[in-house]
């Protein structure tokens, strides 16, 4: 598409190594922002004043000789449901247009530990709930590989925004599959960590149990270097790992994968997955073969039924996430009500888009008296079955392997008026949040009408390394051009 | 017919804790409004609970006090609902896992062995604080008490009488204070009651409609509150409009002396309980129950059977003292610097009590040192005051906290017990009165107590009224 | 799977949510179809799944009883509608 891309990898070595500044850097990225966003609508937010302020320093710390950090310069965006000091924060929604986070959340301190340098807040599906970033309040981000075509959806703008160039990396967050379903859509790399492994101190709300905050770039370089960024245990999120964390993923990505056990799930051939994305993922297999790797057929037999329990888990959790938008001490209130019961329903009402208060409704009704042990415990008692299972593979085998998402991008406009449908989307991805473990998405191939395809890696808890190493060797061995 | 009463409680206590339940915010009372919050207590969108391990400590604490069994795994639930004093609308509380649970409370209550059996003893955050304008359209919001962590102590069904549940919080708030769990201030509301009370026919089974009764600030307003609404249940029933009794939720109003029924929160009532995503469950051990457990303070009753024991109060004073524990804490150390117990039985028993109800005081506000009391004691019992001057002294010490010896010296209220002095004193009552001398020369042995009096008088009554008989004796 | 409206509209009022009748008829429907999908799980065993055993060695995560200070406090408050000194105002709110 363009040629004028850098690799975060190479604007940190490069600002280190003095070949050119950050502020020049930056710079450039605001200005190829500029040019293309007017046409993909992946920002929310431009952080220009800030950003090169951010820059000077940097170039000041260089220039003093002073230690910089391993993102030194580097241009990131975040996902607009991440709070940042004094930048607007929406969640893509009219009820927090106006709101403005008085504190960081964590990665946004980490990112700037490391001297990255955040540059804006990218669009999404209002409250990540959505798979083509048409939720979004605010705009419809466009595919960068066919404008007619959605991102895919959550975290859409920071995957187009990656796919664009308009930045080498963003961070997205993933409940059902909110980076790799629009990883694989828009053909770059797209990691879901471990549950626990990055804080989501200051990760706006969706799922609690579900949600997770990962890294989109272009190479898996580059998300090995966000992931060593961001991840790590913090005080201020009781949900975060309390283990051992590996120091480096960059360090260790050049291994080869000879003798590595891949499991793949008869359940992710199964109907509705588009003939094409198959194709591309059994070719995919032959590479990973020819890597070294020992490839079997398995079965995972709770697979194909973990999308309603997802809705329900995740709508239940939203539903009292979302309870706290009330118009009381911050966000959207509406203009007319007589007492304050109103006050809090219309704001609520007014502010909220269509498929957010369906999932509020949903997931009002999966914990209401009467029916919580028929829809919420159950379909909590299917996750810990589906956790046994993953655990049965585990025992055996290193990775998954699968498609990421079971369709190509599809048309703006297409699938947003059937909401099963458009759920169905995310039926590879949605378990892997069940399961708590991590997954990336990378491009396998393209479609006859150069439409990306993604290929699904999960590992095992904490099994980062082992998921980066081969993705990095498929990545070398297939040198896909997009 | 004759109606039988039953009463439970539900008691929120603040915890004893500097931070709030799940951030580092304040837990002082009276602070600037909205002056301890922080993004997490406000409920800003991204922020996640941390549970302060004190609050954890504290439950357990109260659970044993309570022969509660501890439960060792522990979840925190999401109790939803909408109100602007819950920033998050919901409350972080706990379900089906409590804490604690299974405990009981023994006493005597007019005649009636009283046992009532704890159901439970959970944790949660409180929620903060309304104020409405009276003259404008508005309601005012102080954040500064959400997340001030909270235990909830839920009896059975097991009092029968306002005076039963009365003595049953009483003895509730002791422990709680003697176990430092909670400062349980009813005025500042960091204890709060509700009662369910319902009556039946004695010898019913089942229980009759129950009501629930909130805003209860006081043991008096629970007794009167309890008691009206006693009244008007039975008078309900007695002329067949039992009916009229429907489960509902009725405000003290102390002002008007009755109970209202409230306007329920929000139309629809399903708190929709759902397992605390955002914390991981609480793991007890059993070795920590058993720390704890060992480390407990003595509790009231037990205290109070010490002091019948070791300083051998009657039963009745020792619980007027252990019922306060401060003011039992003063009586013992007074002991210990030396006074009898006797002696200070009588003085904080009598004295201190009458000038604090006096001055409507608590035994927080006591300032006198237990010292300056024995010394106190030591003054009349060398002789050196009497004991009418010693409770001039007592009164003066209390209010201004200096030492029996320079008040004694200011109002020089010294007893004159120089054997040289009264001699002088004692010789010339003798020569001024000379008629009662003879009149007890000749047998009428009341004359002397007439000289006695005469003596005091010449000496300001400063003079010992036993060495001045025994002088007069003498010189007669 | 059969919901009716009635149920539908009385979600609404516990989530604070207002619906036309419209609304309230295409969510009845949609939550009639996700529902009945869900119920694909019934043919799995999942009555002797325990969702209260925690393993064993589970640490729980706690904070130390240590005060911290949040100190901009014009910052926190800054997306309130309005203040009445440091209080939120917001309409009567009648108990
Ligand atoms: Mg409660
Ligand atoms: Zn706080």
């Amino acid at each position: 598409m363009q040629s004028d891309y850098m690799s975060a990898w190479d604007i940190s070595k490069g600002i280190a190594e003095k070949k050119f500044s950050a502020v020049e850097i930056v710079e450039s990225h605001i200005k190829r922002i500029k040019e293309r966003d007017g046409e993909i609508g992946a920002f929310l937010t431009l952080c220009e004043d800030e950003a090169l302020a951010q820059a000077r320093e940097v170039d000041e710390k260089i220039s003093g000789g002073r230690p910089v950090g391993r993102l030194a310069g580097v241009p990131a965006a975040i996902k607009d449901n991440m709070c940042t000091d004094g930048i607007r924060t929406t969640c893509a929604s009219k009820m927090l247009e106006d709101f403005i986070p008085p504190y960081n959340a964590t990665v946004v301190e980490r990112l700037l530990d490391e001297d990255a340098v955040i540059i804006g807040k990218t669009n999404m599906d209002e409250f990540a709930m959505g798979s083509s970033t048409e939720n979004s309040a605010f705009r419809i981000t466009k595919n960068p590989r066919d404008i007619t075509r959605v991102p895919g959806g959550s975290s859409g703008g920071s995957a187009a925004a990656v796919a664009a160039d308009m930045v080498p990396v963003t961070l997205g967050s993933d409940t059902g599959g909110s980076i790799r379903q629009p990883a694989a859509f828009c053909g770059v790399v797209g990691l879901k960590p471990t549950y626990g492994l990055v804080s989501r101190y200051g990760l706006i709300a969706f799922g609690s149990s579900l949600d997770q905050i990962g890294p989109f770039s272009k190479t898996v370089l580059d998300s090995a270097l966000m992931l060593e960024a961001i991840q790590g245990k913090d005080e201020r999120d009781s949900t975060s790992y309390r283990g051992e964390y590996q120091k480096s993923y960059t360090d260790s990505l050049g291994k080869d994968i000879k003798g590595m056990r891949i499991a793949v799930p008869k359940e992710f051939f199964m109907d509705g997955l588009d003939d094409e994305i198959a194709a591309s993922v059994q070719e995919s297999i032959k590479c990973f073969e020819g890597l070294g790797a020992k490839v079997d057929e398995i079965s995972l037999p709770a697979a194909g039924d973990g999308l309603s329990a997802y809705y329900i888990i995740s709508s239940a959790e939203a539903s009292s996430n979302l309870a706290r938008y009330d118009g009381i001490r911050y966000g959207y209130r509406a203009k007319d009500y007589t007492n304050i019961d109103e006050l809090m329903e219309m704001s609520r009402s007014e502010a909220f888009g269509t498929e957010v208060k369906r999932r509020i409704m949903l997931g009002t009704y999966a914990l209401s008296s009467g029916y919580y042990d028929e829809y919420y415990n159950r379909a909590q008692k299917f996750r810990k079955v589906l956790k046994g299972q993953f655990e049965d593979v585990f025992r055996s085998y290193d990775l998954i392997l699968g498609p990421t998402s079971p369709v190509l991008p599809f048309k703006i406009g297409e699938r947003n008026s059937d909401p099963l449908q458009m759920y169905l989307a995310d039926v590879y991805t949605i378990i892997v949040n069940l399961v708590g473990v991590p997954a990336i998405s990378i491009p396998c191939g393209r479609s006859t009408e150069g439409l990306p395809v993604g290929l699904q890696l999960i590992g095992p808890h904490y099994g980062e390394l082992r998921i980066l190493q081969a993705a990095h060797a498929f990545e070398q061995e297939i040198k896909l051009e997009l | 017919m004759n109606f039988e009463t039953v009463i439970g409680l539900e008691i929120h206590a603040e915890l004893y804790t500097k931070s709030k339940i799940f951030c580092g915010c304040s837990t002082k009372f009276a602070s600037k409004p909205n002056e301890n919050t922080c993004p997490v207590c406000i409920g800003l969108p991204g922020t996640l609970p941390v549970l302060n391990e004190e609050v954890v400590r504290l439950a357990v604490k109260a659970g044993t006090a309570l022969n509660c069994r501890i439960n060792n795994v522990n979840k925190l639930d999401r109790k939803n609902y909408f109100y602007p004093d819950l920033p998050k609308a919901y409350q972080i509380s706990q379900y089906d896992l409590p804490m604690c649970s299974g405990g009981h409370v023994e006493f005597e209550c007019e005649e009636r062995h009283v046992r009532v059996r704890i159901n439970r003893i959970h944790i949660e955050e409180d929620a903060g604080k309304l104020i409405h304008l009276e003259e404008e359209p508005f309601s005012l919001i102080d954040y500064n008490r959400t997340g001030i962590p909270l235990i909830e102590i839920v009896s059975e069904p097991d009092i029968r009488s306002p005076l039963e549940a009365v003595t049953y919080l009483r003895i509730l708030k002791s422990i709680l204070e003697y176990g430092e769990i909670s400062d349980c201030r009813m005025e500042q509301g960091s204890l709060r009651c509700d009662a369910n009370i319902s009556v039946r026919p004695v010898g019913q089974k089942e229980y009759g409609t129950k009501v629930e009764l909130k805003n209860i600030n006081s043991f008096r307003e629970l007794q009167k509150a309890l008691e009206k609404e006693e009244k008007r249940q039975i008078e309900l029933y007695r002329f067949g409009e039992g009916h009229k009794i429907v489960q509902e939720t009725r405000r003290w109003d102390s002002g008007k002396g009755r109970t209202v029924p409230m306007r329920s929160k929000g139309e629809a009532h399903d708190y929709r309980y759902f397992p605390e995503p955002d914390l991981m469950p609480v793991i007890i051990k059993e070795s920590t129950v058993d720390e704890i457990r060992g480390s407990l303070p003595e509790m009231p009753y037990e205290k109070a059977a010490r002091f019948v024991e070791e300083y051998r109060l009657g039963e009745g004073e020792a619980e007027i003292l252990v019922g306060d524990k401060k003011l039992s804490e003063f009586f013992e150390s007074t002991i210990r610097e030396g006074a009898s117990p006797k002696a200070a039985a009588n003085w904080v028993l009598g004295e201190l009590l009458r000038i604090m109800n006096e001055a409507d005081l608590s035994s927080a506000d006591i300032t006198m040192k237990p010292a300056y009391l024995h010394r106190l004691i030591s003054l009349v019992e060398s002789g050196t005051i009497s004991n009418t001057a010693a409770k001039e002294v007592f009164k003066e010490m209390f209010e201004s906290g200096g030492t029996p010896e320079d008040i004694v010296e200011k109002k020089g209220l010294s007893q004159i017990s120089s054997k040289k002095d009264l001699e002088i004193l004692v010789k010339k009552v003798l020569e001024d009165n000379p008629k009662s001398v003879e009149d007890y020369r000749n047998g009428k042995t009341q004359a002397a107590g007439y000289l006695v009096g005469q003596v005091m008088k010449a000496s300001q009554g400063k003079a010992n009224p036993q060495m001045v008989r025994d002088l007069l004796m003498r010189e007669l | 799977m059969k919901i009716s409206r009635e149920d539908v509209a009385y979600i609404a009022k516990l989530a604070k949510l207002r619906f036309s009748d419209e609304e309230l008829d295409r969510l009845t429907r949609e939550f009639e179809t996700i529902l009945t999908h869900f119920h694909s799980i019934d043919r799995m065993d999942l009555e002797n799944v325990d969702l209260d055993k925690v393993p064993v060695d589970q640490q729980s995560v706690v904070r130390s009883d240590e005060k911290t200070v949040f100190e901009d406090k014009k910052k926190l408050f800054n997306n309130a509608k309005s203040m009445r000194e440091t209080y939120i105002q917001v309409p009567k709110i009648i108990e």
